[in-house]
């Protein structure tokens, strides 16, 4: 009894020393591992830190043009984004996990777009919202960053002018789900700088 | 129809050259929309330059200040704009008239359909087309509603800026109705492309009336709500009366117009002083205050929602009269036929096709055509070259004018203030930058 | 309707679509403004516009129909042939936009025609909201106002290159993908 991983080293009856001749359940075979007390303790930890991740996803105040309008809106009562524990938009970006990128980036206002991604400390999310956002809209020109995509990473693509909040709601959802199911966020999934 | 006193038509006659600001003025002598650091303030220890920048707490969007304080007093103030610019004018000319009607929308994006129509309206000038009378009401219906729409996102986020957090919740409940309105007649909440050259793209959908009706009823004893709310709180009149001052004559040298311009004495508004659409057809008052402060500005916003309550009540007594219509002018070559004469009719077929890839060719001259957004003129100048597409669009923004009145109205202000008297020229930066 | 041959600098005066455009030399915007505001009470300067012309009525250019004699399709039922867009003087136009404060609410554009790099009196002097009005026109087009205390890009960065709403200036953007293959 040289460590005392396993449970019956803490004197626990589980069913395999009841039942020594039972081969590992189905559970065990697609997780693939041996230990299995281990591995649930492990996955259970993450998969809890994640749902915390989701329930308080902070945004920071980033309402750039018209979609910041809807995004406003779904901070009022009809669309209640207070039941995802998201109303607390931080002003200061070192405080917030998610940046809504409400809105046409001017160039001029893409380097601030890039300050602000990097005051924001890992893990951070990017929602891309609207039409403009992320591909360039409507206003394929001069002055317009076509898709801010091209200077942050981003995880959720919100298409219409100006979407709907239930739109941006489905995004937001959307993104908690991928979250919990363990898909990173996009900076490491795109192997890009923070 | 006012409730004081009129100052229009007064003129100050000052020196063209020299001494380039009039007596009595407090906007800045240098440059009028820049507040300088005073000389004995310069190159000490005691002034802090603190960027406003373009991602910040208030709601105003992407507006940067660059403010010198001493201590918590504003001594030095420049604004830089232009990170929202977005090239309108210059997209608007490679389109074609029909498709330029969407972009207008997003300029001001708080009071959208007030945009589109002054487009439309410029478009409709030089086409010289005759828009029949369901149209015009139906527009004024929905820009009244717009207005209500704008003064209610204003009053939202300006309370939440100066701390009356309840307010933004109880304005986007109302605000939610009128969308819903939006989307009942137009199909979508915000930039709805209703109005199209020569009346509007849709006939009224049944089941609209009913709705309308039960809003206009229902939303003056909300508007009250809000009265209790703000008017007579001892915070919020001490945060709001005697701030950002701005006289009568600088207001009009600033070319400041809309509630700005009205809280400040002048009684102008054209709605009622160059009337467009059906405006001279229905019964309405025009706030006007004379204290020329943040609460003036206020209250002549929320008269302005009463006022529009009213008028759109009246616009929707008149259009329930007017069942069965037409929606749209008349004329082939600028207007698509009805769906079911392309069956039918060869020329239709024609005509509808010309529409579609080529456009329809507008005559070659240039107007000026100003209506009374929520934020003050709005006004649009169109030069057309005969074709199909735009030669230049011009936009007047009213927050752009309204922008550089800030210098003016916060000197000997404190930081707390600024926010307040920026909440209150009420700029959306989408239409000052363009 | 006001006499408006007495401004300085006066050129001509053309009435359409109802509204009133007075054509004034260069040289004497200022003191033409400072005329319309004292004399003729047109005391609010509401816009500030730069048009530029290059290519107006140029073959192939937006707007030119047809043969070189030309040909105006407004016309219902014409297959004819009527004038071009009339032939500007310059290539700049610069329209200031003035609104009396009173009953009729008159309206007033200045006009003043320029080629490229003539520089036009600043009016700020006379109203200061021309302020940024000039100077989004001086980064927008290129129009250089003498005498404006400010004079420096607005909307653009500082460090732009070139005037966007030029004729000669691209659109800009990027070519749009229709597939992943492109």
């Amino acid at each position: 009894m040289s460590d005392p991983t396993r449970l019956r080293d803490y004197g626990l009856q589980s069913e395999r020393l009841l039942w020594p001749t039972k081969g590992p359940s189905r559970f065990e075979e697609e997780l693939g591992v041996e230990e299995l007390e281990q591995a649930l303790g492990i996955t259970t930890l993450e998969k809890a830190v994640r749902w915390a991740q989701t329930k308080s996803m902070w945004p920071d105040t980033f309402g750039l043009a018209c979609c910041a309008i809807e995004m406003m809106s779904i901070v009022g009562s009809r669309y209640d984004l207070a039941r995802f524990g998201m109303e607390a938009f931080r002003s200061s970006p070192r405080q917030a996990d998610l940046l809504i990128v409400s809105g046409r980036v001017a160039h001029k206002m893409a380097a601030p777009l890039r300050q602000i991604y990097d005051q924001m400390l890992e893990p951070k999310w990017v929602i891309a919202m609207g039409a403009c956002a992320s591909s360039g809209g409507m206003f394929n020109n001069y002055a317009i960053l076509q898709g801010v995509d091209r200077i942050v990473p981003v995880d959720i693509y919100i298409p219409f002018c100006p979407p709907r909040p239930e739109a941006l709601m489905e995004g937001i959802i959307r993104l908690h789900e991928a979250h919990l199911a363990g898909i990173p966020p996009a900076y490491e999934r795109k192997q890009v700088a923070t | 129809m006012s409730t004081t006193l009129r100052h229009v038509g007064r003129t100050r006659r000052w020196p063209v050259v020299g001494d380039a600001i009039y007596d009595g003025s407090r906007i800045p002598a240098r440059v009028p929309t820049v507040l300088d650091v005073p000389p004995h303030l310069r190159d000490t220890d005691d002034v802090l330059t603190v960027n406003f920048g373009p991602n910040h707490p208030s709601t105003h969007g992407v507006l940067r200040l660059i403010v010198d304080l001493d201590g918590e007093e504003v001594v030095g103030l420049s604004a830089v704009v232009g990170y929202l610019h977005t090239g309108f004018e210059k997209n608007m000319e490679q389109k074609t008239w029909w498709k330029a009607i969407t972009y207008p929308e997003r300029i001001d994006y708080v009071g959208y359909q007030n945009n589109e129509l002054v487009f439309v309206l410029a478009i409709e000038k030089l086409l010289d087309i005759e828009v029949p009378e369901k149209a015009t009401w139906t527009r004024m219906l929905l820009c009244e509603l717009n207005r209500i729409h704008s003064h209610l996102v204003f009053l939202g986020t300006s309370a939440l800026e100066l701390g009356a957090i309840s307010m933004f919740w109880y304005c986007f409940r109302e605000r939610e109705n009128i969308l819903d309105l939006f989307e009942l007649v137009a199909g979508q909440r915000m930039h709805t492309r209703y109005f199209q050259a020569g009346g509007l793209a849709e006939d009224i959908p049944i089941g609209f009336f009913p709705e309308a009706r039960k809003f206009v009823e229902n939303m003056p004893s909300s508007l009250d709500d809000y009265l209790t709310l703000l008017d007579r709180n001892k915070i919020w009149l001490e945060r709001t009366q005697g701030v950002g001052l701005l006289s009568s004559d600088d207001a009009i040298a600033l070319g400041q117009t809309g509630p700005v311009l009205r809280a400040s004495g002048v009684d102008w508004d054209l709605r009622r002083d160059q009337p467009y659409l059906a405006y001279e057809q229905v019964d309405f008052r025009v706030p006007v205050y004379t204290g020329g402060d943040v609460y003036d500005r206020y209250r002549v916003r929320m008269d302005e929602m009463a006022e529009s309550v009213k008028i759109a009540r009246q616009c929707v007594d008149r259009l329930e009269r007017m069942e069965g219509e037409p929606w749209i002018a008349d004329d082939r070559k600028v207007v698509l036929p009805p769906r079911e004469e392309l069956h039918t009719s060869m020329e239709s077929l024609i005509h509808h096709f010309k529409i579609v890839t080529e456009g329809y060719r507008v005559p070659a001259g240039e107007v000026y055509v100003a209506i009374e957004s929520p934020r003050g003129e709005s006004g649009c100048y169109v030069v057309s070259d005969g074709g199909p597409r735009p030669w230049r669009v011009h936009f007047r923004a009213p927050s752009f004018a309204a922008l550089q009145a800030t210098a003016t109205c916060s000197q000997n202000t404190l930081i707390a203030d600024l926010i307040a008297i920026v909440g209150s020229l009420d700029a959306v930066m989408g239409d000052t930058d363009r | 309707m006001s006499d408006f041959s007495k401004m300085p600098g006066y050129v001509s005066t053309k009435e359409e679509h109802g509204e009133t455009t007075v054509v004034v030399d260069r040289a004497h915007v200022r003191d033409a403004c400072a005329y319309a505001r004292d004399e003729l009470g047109f005391n609010v300067l509401m816009d500030v516009v730069a048009t530029d012309y290059l290519g107006w009525a140029g073959k192939g250019v937006s707007g030119y129909i047809g043969t070189a004699s030309g040909r105006d399709l407004n016309a219902p039922m014409t297959q004819g042939l009527q004038a071009l867009p009339d032939v500007k003087p310059a290539r700049f136009s610069v329209s200031y936009h003035l609104l009396a404060l009173r009953q009729g609410a008159p309206r007033l554009r200045l006009q003043t025609w320029l080629e490229d790099g003539d520089p036009v009196d600043s009016v700020v002097p006379v109203w200061p909201a021309a302020d940024w009005f000039e100077r989004e026109q001086f980064d927008l087009m290129g129009i250089r106002f003498h005498g404006h205390p400010n004079l420096a890009r607005l909307l653009m960065d500082d460090d732009w290159e070139g005037h966007p709403l030029r004729k000669d200036y691209p659109i800009g953007g990027e070519p749009v993908r229709f597939s992943p293959a492109e």
